[in-house]
């Protein structure tokens, strides 16, 4: 207990507090107007004030062009269709084209001439010294011995709780997590990543999972634990494919079609669970829920670099593509997903185009389909009628039966829990999936429970703070949509459970049991990882001198 | 780039929700966390909806309940279970004041903290403030009537002796009686019943006040005591008690005196003195509150409203807040709360229990008290009371019953006896006859059991 709040303060508090230096990667010299230095490899020129390089001059358009960072001594410049055009050494740019272009070539913008130099031996020596300066990654070994000792006690606690119960596989999956644990960070140390905060926290919140797997089903731990090894696996695979932008790019394509083909087959093939259809059977026991997979396929899709951000035909793919996944969505009755997908796409929109009316208006339209959704759909209204009132002896055994059962076994647990497998809410329906807040807080303890919510709390404000120093909005808005993601999820399932909003059935990030979810978690990491801009990270941004 | 990082602060938006979301959910856990805890559908705690775990006792550790997964595990004497089924409560939940109901978290043990983690899984022992020998009495000397018995502390506000009647076995897994039946129903603390010429303590609260020639005061009442035409007009007497002063009165219980003296001091003043008296509002016991009293005082029907300052009429009394006021009397005007599970803390055993705040100014309450001995000295005859510093009035009030319903409210001020009491017997008859004896008994049997 003291342990598992040690390990995530000592996680959180170095997320929160370390912070990347910007890396300097050239100066935009203006005429007479001195430089600025280029700290993205993404840049907006334009007299707009948050515009990245900002010219105060009326001649010059809000945004203007873009300035990017092909190679090391290699830019791109694209006008924006600004009203005054841009000229480089007296060549006048067509709109909307790009142009390579080299440091000492002429960019004239509204009459404002400059030029772009490479930051000299020197500075660059300099800005690795201060990147150098900043505060470290904490050091992963006290957290990962503070984890095996949770893991210990975690199986010596489900022994002395369930007795004959507990299988030996279950016990010997969590063991084995702590195995894999110690190697994942040893041989990334070994290969000199330093940031190891956010899989901590990932392998903290999998050790509950397995726990809260092996005290409700003991059968399916071992399932659960291989869906985890594939979910750490498909993270590192992404974290490197993903450090190289244009192979990232390319892929998008290839995940719509297989997100179409995916979403269409559980439509056609899927099986209902608890109201929504939103599985697929693969043999006798095995079976998949592919609208978590498109959950990674629908982040990636959504990212986009600042140049596809001013492309309209990018940015109505995406539209189309999520509501095509909506539409489908609703039809497999998955409106809890649903709600997330939607959600996501709204803040993905509004990061996309900061038009804020639209986000409102996308919003109410939104609204007004939930509401028509509600007439055609009784069962999910009467979720609405029972929401707020489950105490009430109306809905007490009834439509609120989930909800009053999660908050008594929860209450019952207190602050410091019942012991790992002496809960009781484990023989209510969904218990480990959409109820896992209330089997936390009588298993483990509202303070635990809490300490999980905190968790991906932080994740989501680490992406946030981190992306200062982000290299492309592509990553920037990876990690913000996926943060969006686990954020909308957790409400969801929390909020649902205890009533705070009616309950949709939604998983838990890392914490729910359930294959495709967990694998689904880990893999999300991959996008926080890439937006990962601290020294020395970890496998997505590779090594630093 | 400088726009997409500064329009990510949606995110920080939405986790700020999900910690606000959170934060509410923890003032709820800490508020009910109990309440939720202790739900009937918490396996946890319950077998087939009956709590499965925790002990109830007597203030001397006399098991009267164990709550185990079986179910529950009554005491083997039967007349101790009815004597205290409504104090302890039925399995069913009938009884909604039994401890069961009432003490359902400290039976479990719930605390925020550990929740319901309990090694043992046998729950708490609770330790109700009551004395089974005293219940015991107080049933046998009810013997079988309808009727109340209460008493506690009025200095530590704990109740010693709480009976009902008619009551059951709660045992008796077979009981068919329906959920509004009378065997059900607890008297003392949802009851109203006239409270009869035990009233006038209340009455002469406002004399004591309110009339500053008091001691000059003289009735001679002739037993009829008409007071305009016709026979609907009279405060009868049992018989002439001649010229009484004040202080005669209330010994003698006169009702022609006592209604000249309701006159005298005003509809208005009646009142405020029942108000202030704690009668017309309910009182709490451990979170559950008693039934409140009601009285109307006409301004406009002398006749009404005499027999309304002698406690009948409209009058309607809760005998827990009678109780209480007999606790206020006895303690100088500021009544102690009345408590039925024993704290664990002795420093209450010093300081006295949780104050009501003030009733009755001290100088009245002293009077009254005075006078109340006087009542014992000159009518119920201190040999009767043997051993007991005895401060009481009597009532005998007229209901539908065939015989009148008695009443016997009072305190003792002895220095290992200090209790306030209330006795209602339905039809008993005389309230100093039939009532009187039950309290000595009841009093009697609670120092037996070695306090």
């Amino acid at each position: 207990m003291v342990l598992a709040a040690y390990i995530l303060l000592i996680a959180i508090v170095s997320l929160l507090t370390t912070r990347a230096t910007p890396e300097i990667w050239g100066y935009y010299m203006v005429e007479e107007g001195g430089g600025f230095p280029i700290t993205h490899w993404e840049n907006v020129i334009g007299r707009s004030r948050s515009a990245d390089i900002n010219i105060p001059l009326t001649t010059v358009s809000n945004n203007h062009a873009l300035l990017i960072r092909r190679d090391e001594d290699k830019w791109m410049v694209k006008d924006l269709g600004s009203q005054n055009g841009t000229k480089v050494n007296g060549y006048r740019l067509d709109p909307d084209k790009r142009y390579i272009i080299s440091p000492g070539d002429q960019i004239d913008m509204g009459g404002v001439i400059s030029t772009i130099t490479p930051p000299s031996i020197e500075e660059t020596r300099n800005n690795r010294f201060m990147r150098r300066l900043d505060k470290e990654p904490v050091a992963p070994w006290k957290i990962l011995l503070a984890i095996t000792i949770f893991q210990l006690l975690t199986i010596v606690q489900l022994v002395l709780g369930m007795g004959e119960e507990i299988t030996a596989s279950a016990l010997l999956c969590i063991a084995l997590l702590c195995v894999v644990m110690w190697a994942y960070v040893m041989f990334f140390h070994i290969t000199g990543s330093r940031g190891f905060e956010m899989e901590m926290i990932a392998f903290f919140l999998s050790t509950i999972n397995l726990a809260v797997t092996a005290s409700s089903d003991p059968g399916s731990v071992v399932k659960e634990f291989i869906a985890l090894l594939i979910g750490l696996a498909l993270m590192i695979f992404m974290c490197f494919y993903m450090r190289d932008l244009n192979r990232t790019r390319k892929v998008k394509p290839v995940l719509i079609g297989l997100s179409i083909a995916a979403l269409l087959i559980n439509l056609i093939f899927g099986t209902a669970q608890y109201g929504a259809t939103n599985w697929i059977r693969i043999g006798d026991n095995l079976s998949v829920q592919p609208s978590e997979l498109v959950k990674l396929a629908f982040i990636l899709i959504g990212a986009g670099t600042l140049e596809e951000l001013y492309d309209r035909k990018n940015t109505v793919i995406y539209a189309a593509f999520s509501l095509f996944c909506l539409g489908c969505l609703a039809l497999m009755s998955d409106f809890g997903t649903a709600l997330i997908f939607f959600a996501t796409y709204l803040v993905v929109s509004f990061l996309r185009s900061g038009d804020f009316s639209r986000f409102v208006l996308t919003g109410v339209a939104a609204g007004a389909m939930g509401l028509i959704v509600l007439k055609f759909k009784p069962y999910i209204a009467s979720r609405f009628n029972a929401w707020g009132h489950v105490w009430e002896p109306e809905f007490m055994d009834d439509l609120g039966y989930q909800q009053t059962r999660t908050m008594s076994f929860g209450a019952g647990g207190g602050m410091l829990g019942l012991g790992a497998g002496n809960g009781s809410l484990k023989y209510i329906g969904a218990s480990n999936t959409d109820l896992v807040f209330g089997f936390v807080m009588e298993e483990w303890g509202f303070i635990i429970a809490v300490l999980l919510v905190l968790c991906i709390a932080t994740l989501s404000v680490f992406a946030v703070m981190h992306i200062v120093a982000g290299r492309s909005t592509f990553y920037t808005i990876l990690a913000c949509s996926a943060a969006t993601m686990f954020l909308v999820q957790t409400m969801l399932n929390v909020f649902g459970a205890i009533d705070l909003f009616p309950l949709t059935g939604v998983t838990f990030p890392f914490v729910s049991t359930g294959g495709t979810s967990l694998l689904t978690s880990w893999a999300m990491l991959a996008y926080f990882k890439a937006a990962d801009m601290r020294r020395n990270a970890g496998p997505a941004v590779g090594k630093e001198e | 780039m400088r726009k997409q990082e500064k329009r990510a602060v949606i995110c920080l938006v939405l986790a700020a929700i999900l910690i606000a979301g959170i934060g509410i959910f923890g003032y709820r856990l800490v508020k009910n966390g109990g309440e939720w805890a202790t739900f009937y559908g918490n396996t946890q705690i319950y077998t087939d909806g009956a709590i499965n775990r925790g002990t109830v006792t007597d203030r001397n550790g006399v098991e009267l309940l164990r709550c185990t997964p079986d179910g529950f595990e009554y005491t083997d004497d039967y007349e101790l279970r009815v004597a205290t089924a409504h104090v302890v409560g039925d399995p069913q939940g009938n009884v909604s004041t039994g401890a069961i109901s009432i003490f359902r978290s400290q039976l479990i043990g719930y605390d925020i903290l550990n929740g319901t983690y309990d090694a043992t899984a046998n729950g708490k022992r609770i330790s109700l403030t009551i004395d089974a020998n005293a219940n015991r009495a107080a049933y046998e000397a009810l013997a079988g009537r309808t009727g109340t018995v209460g008493v506690y502390n009025w200095k530590t506000g704990e109740i010693v002796c709480l009976v009902s009647t008619p009551t059951f076995d709660p045992a008796y897994e077979e009981w068919e009686a329906d959920e509004e039946s009378s065997y059900y129903f607890n008297n003392f603390i949802d009851g109203l019943i006239i409270p009869g010429s035990t009233f006038k303590l209340v009455t002469s609260a406002a004399v004591i006040e309110k009339m500053k020639d008091r001691d000059s005061f003289t009735f001679d009442c002739d037993g009829i005591n008409q007071l305009g035409e016709g026979d609907d007009t009279r405060l009868t007497d049992v018989s002439a008690h001649g010229e009484v002063d004040f202080r005669g009165a209330l010994a003698q219980s006169c009702n022609g005196a006592f209604g000249a003296l309701t006159r005298e001091v005003g509809a208005k003043a009646m009142q405020e003195y029942t108000e202030k008296a704690g009668l017309t509002k309910p009182v709490e016991v451990d979170g559950i509150e008693t039934a409140a009293g009601s009285f109307t005082f006409p301004d406009d029907n002398e006749v009404k409203l005499s027999w309304a300052g002698i406690g009948q009429a409209d009058d309607l009394v809760n005998p827990c807040a009678m109780m209480v006021y007999m606790g206020a009397i006895a303690n100088g005007g500021e009544p102690v709360q009345p408590t039925l599970i024993k704290s664990a803390t002795f420093l209450k055993d010093l300081t006295g229990g949780k104050s009501l705040g003030r009733y009755l100014d001290k100088d009245t309450a002293d009077e009254l008290r005075s006078m109340m001995k006087n009542n014992v000295v000159e009518n119920y005859g201190e040999e009767n009371f043997y051993g007991l510093d005895m401060y009481a009035k009597s009532g005998t009030a007229e209901a539908d019953s065939y015989q009148p319903d008695a009443w016997f409210v009072g305190f003792t001020d002895n220095e290992d006896a200090p209790y306030a009491f209330v006795v209602w017997v339905q039809g008993g008859g005389f309230g100093a006859q039939a009532a009187a004896p039950i309290a000595t008994r009841v009093i009697n049997a609670l120092g037996t059991s070695g306090e």
